[in-house]
C-alpha cells in the first residue's frame, strides 16, 4: 500500500486530472492485479510475435535476433511482469499452443 | 443604444450563440428547447457562424461530443431540456470534473412521469450536484445576458467549469418579449479570445484527459473542483460588473426586490418572480412590508450574501418548482441553512408549486403573503412545507 501522505497536495495537481507527462503509464504497476501468470518457454517459441501483437499491455519485451540473409529480426526476450495483468490472451492466441504438441506459453498460478 | 427586439427566449438564446460563434455545438432537439437549435442550425446553414455543428443521435452523445471538443481546445455550447438533460447525466459530471468550460442553455421542463412537456425545475435542480455552475433567468433578456456572460465565467482561470444557463420552458422559451439585442462586435469584444488549457490538439505538448483516478488522487481532484466552483462566486460578480459597464444592465448573485425593511419575504427562481414583483408593488403601495429575493446563481449558492440580505426578515416563504420526494425542496433547504446562524432568525416555510407547468396566479401569491402575515401575528407557522395549488390540498 502506497503512503498517500507522500503524494502531492491538491493545489499542486493539474486541474481536471489531466496527465501532462506523455507515456507515464509505464510507471504504474498493474502486475499486482494478476491472479495467474503466463510463463514463456523459449525452447518452444517460434518468435512469430503473435503474443506481442495481442498483449493489451505491451508486456512482451523484444530483442534483435540475427536471421538468415544477415538481416536481424525482432524476437521475444521476456515478459514484463510489472505490467502484465495476467489476462491470458497470449496463451490463448499462441500458434504453437494451438498446434497442441508443445506449449510456448502456459498459465500458472501466481506465487503468493 | 442597442435595438429593442421582440423575440422568444429560445430565439434570444440562439442569437447569443450566434454572437458567441462557438467552435463546436453538439445538440439533440427536445421540447421546449428545440427552437434554439433550429435557429442556430439556420445561422450555420446561412454561414453566419463558423461553428462545427454536430447533430448527434442522443443527448448522451451531445454532451460527450461537447466534452471531447472542449478537451480538444474549443469553445463549446449546447442546449437541452428535461429528459434530454437526464440522458446527459453521466457526462455532466465528466464535463465538470474534467474542468471543461462547456456552456449549456437549459430550458426547464418537468421530468417524467406521467410525461409532461411544461415548465418546472426538476431537471435543473436534479443536476445541482454535478459540479456545473447554474445561473437562472427570469426573462428573455436575462437568459440572453447570462449566456453572453457564461463563456467568460466558464473559461476564467480561477474557475474552468461548465455553466448552465436556465430559463423556464414555454413561459420564457416560447413567449415573445422585447429586449435589447446587443451589437455583434461589442459582444465579441466583451467575450474576448478563448485560450484553452492543455488542449488535445496541441500536438507539440501531448496530454491525456480522462484518466483513471483511484484512492490515491481522486479526492484531491474533487477538492480542487470544490475550490473552483467556490471561486466562481467572485468571478460571476466580476464578469457581471464588466457586463454592466459594457451594456448597462447590472446583475448580482441574486436580486433583492424591495427588500429594504421587508418583514415578509418570498424567495423564488425564474419567471414566477415577474408576478411576485407585481404583487409586492401592490402590497407595498398598501403599506405592507413585503419583498422578494430572486435567485440568480444557485450553484455556487451564495449563503453568506443571502443571510445578510434576509437578516431583518421575520418570515420567509420559499417557492420550489420541483419536489425532492421524501425531503424538503432544494431551494427551501438552502435558504433555511443560510439563515440558521442568525439570531434571531426568520421563520422559514417552503411551498412546492407549478409542477408540470401549473400556473401560479397573482391571487396565489397574495395568498402566500396573507398566510405569512397570519403566521407573524400568531408567532408560529401553519406548515413547514407543503404543496401549493394541488387540488385537495
Amino acid at each position: 500500500m502506497k503512503d498517500f501522505k507522500t503524494l502531492k497536495p491538491w493545489r499542486e495537481l493539474p486541474a481536471g486530472g489531466v496527465i501532462l507527462d506523455a507515456g507515464n503509464s509505464v510507471h504504474y504497476e498493474t502486475g499486482t492485479w494478476r491472479t495467474r501468470r503466463p510463463v514463456w518457454n523459449a525452447d518452444h517459441c517460434t518468435h512469430c510475435l503473435t503474443c506481442w501483437v495481442f498483449c493489451p499491455e505491451g508486456s512482451f519485451e523484444l530483442c534483435d535476433r540475427p536471421s538468415p540473409g544477415s538481416r536481424t529480426r525482432k524476437a521475444i526476450r521476456a515478459i514484463d511482469y510489472f505490467h502484465c495483468k495476467g489476462c491470458g490472451l497470449c496463451v490463448k492466441e499462441c500458434p504453437v499452443n494451438k498446434k497442441g504438441a508443445k506449449q510456448a506459453l502456459v498459465m500458472q498460478a501466481e506465487e503468493k | 443604444m442597442s435595438p429593442l427586439v421582440a423575440i422568444t427566449g429560445n430565439g434570444a438564446a440562439a442569437e447569443a450563440m450566434r454572437q458567441i460563434d462557438p467552435d463546436v455545438v453538439a445538440a439533440f432537439p427536445i421540447t421546449p428547447s428545440t427552437q434554439i437549435m433550429e435557429d442556430f442550425a439556420k445561422f450555420h446553414a446561412d454561414g453566419k457562424v463558423t461553428t462545427e455543428l454536430v447533430t448527434v443521435e442522443s443527448e448522451h452523445s451531445a454532451m460527450s461530443a461537447c466534452v471531447g471538443a472542449a478537451a480538444a481546445g474549443g469553445r463549446v455550447m449546447t442546449a437541452t431540456s428535461s429528459c434530454g438533460l437526464a440522458l446527459m447525466w453521466e457526462m455532466l459530471y465528466v464535463a465538470a470534473s474534467m474542468r471543461q468550460p462547456v456552456v449549456m442553455t437549459l430550458v426547464s421542463r418537468a421530468l417524467s412521469g406521467p410525461i409532461n412537456i411544461h415548465c418546472d425545475h426538476a431537471d435543473a435542480m436534479g443536476c445541482r450536484d454535478t459540479g456545473w455552475i447554474q445561473i437562472f433567468a427570469e426573462t428573455n433578456q436575462e437568459a440572453y445576458d447570462n449566456l453572453i456572460m457564461a463563456p467568460r465565467i466558464a473559461e476564467h482561470p480561477d474557475v474552468r467549469l461548465p455553466v448552465m444557463v436556465c430559463m423556464d420552458g414555454f413561459i420564457i422559451s416560447h413567449c415573445i418579449e422585447t429586449m435589447r439585442l446587443e451589437d455583434d462586435a461589442k459582444v465579441r469584444d466583451f467575450l474576448g479570445e478563448f485560450t484553452p488549457v492543455h488542449p488535445l490538439l496541441d500536438t507539440a505538448h501531448p496530454v491525456s484527459w480522462g484518466g483513471l483516478d483511484l484512492q490515491d488522487y481522486y479526492i484531491e481532484h474533487k477538492r480542487g473542483q470544490h475550490e473552483a466552483i467556490m471561486n466562481a462566486k467572485a468571478v460571476i460578480r466580476g464578469v457581471s460588473r464588466e457586463f454592466a459597464d459594457a451594456f448597462g444592465r447590472l446583475y448580482d448573485l441574486f436580486e433583492g426586490y424591495r427588500l429594504d425593511g421587508a418583514e415578509r419575504v418570498l424567495v423564488a427562481i425564474n419567471s414566477v418572480c415577474g408576478e411576485i414583483k407585481e404583487v409586492v408593488d401592490e402590497l407595498r403601495d398598501a403599506g405592507e412590508k413585503v419583498g422578494l429575493l430572486k435567485i440568480r446563481v444557485f450553484r455556487p449558492f451564495p449563503y453568506d450574501e443571502i443571510r445578510e440580505a434576509l437578516r431583518m426578515a421575520r418570515i420567509v416563504t420559499v417557492l420550489d418548482r420541483m419536489d425532492s420526494f421524501g425531503a424538503y425542496g432544494p431551494l427551501f433547504t438552502e435558504i433555511r441553512t443560510a439563515l440558521y446562524d442568525l439570531e434571531p432568525r426568520a421563520i422559514v416555510a417552503g411551498r412546492t408549486y407549478g409542477l408540470g407547468g401549473r400556473d401560479l396566479f397573482m391571487d396565489d401569491i397574495r395568498g402566500l403573503f396573507e398566510e405569512s402575515g397570519r403566521c407573524l401575528e400568531k408567532g408560529n407557522i401553519e406548515s413547514v412545507s407543503g404543496y401549493l395549488g394541488a387540488r385537495g390540498e
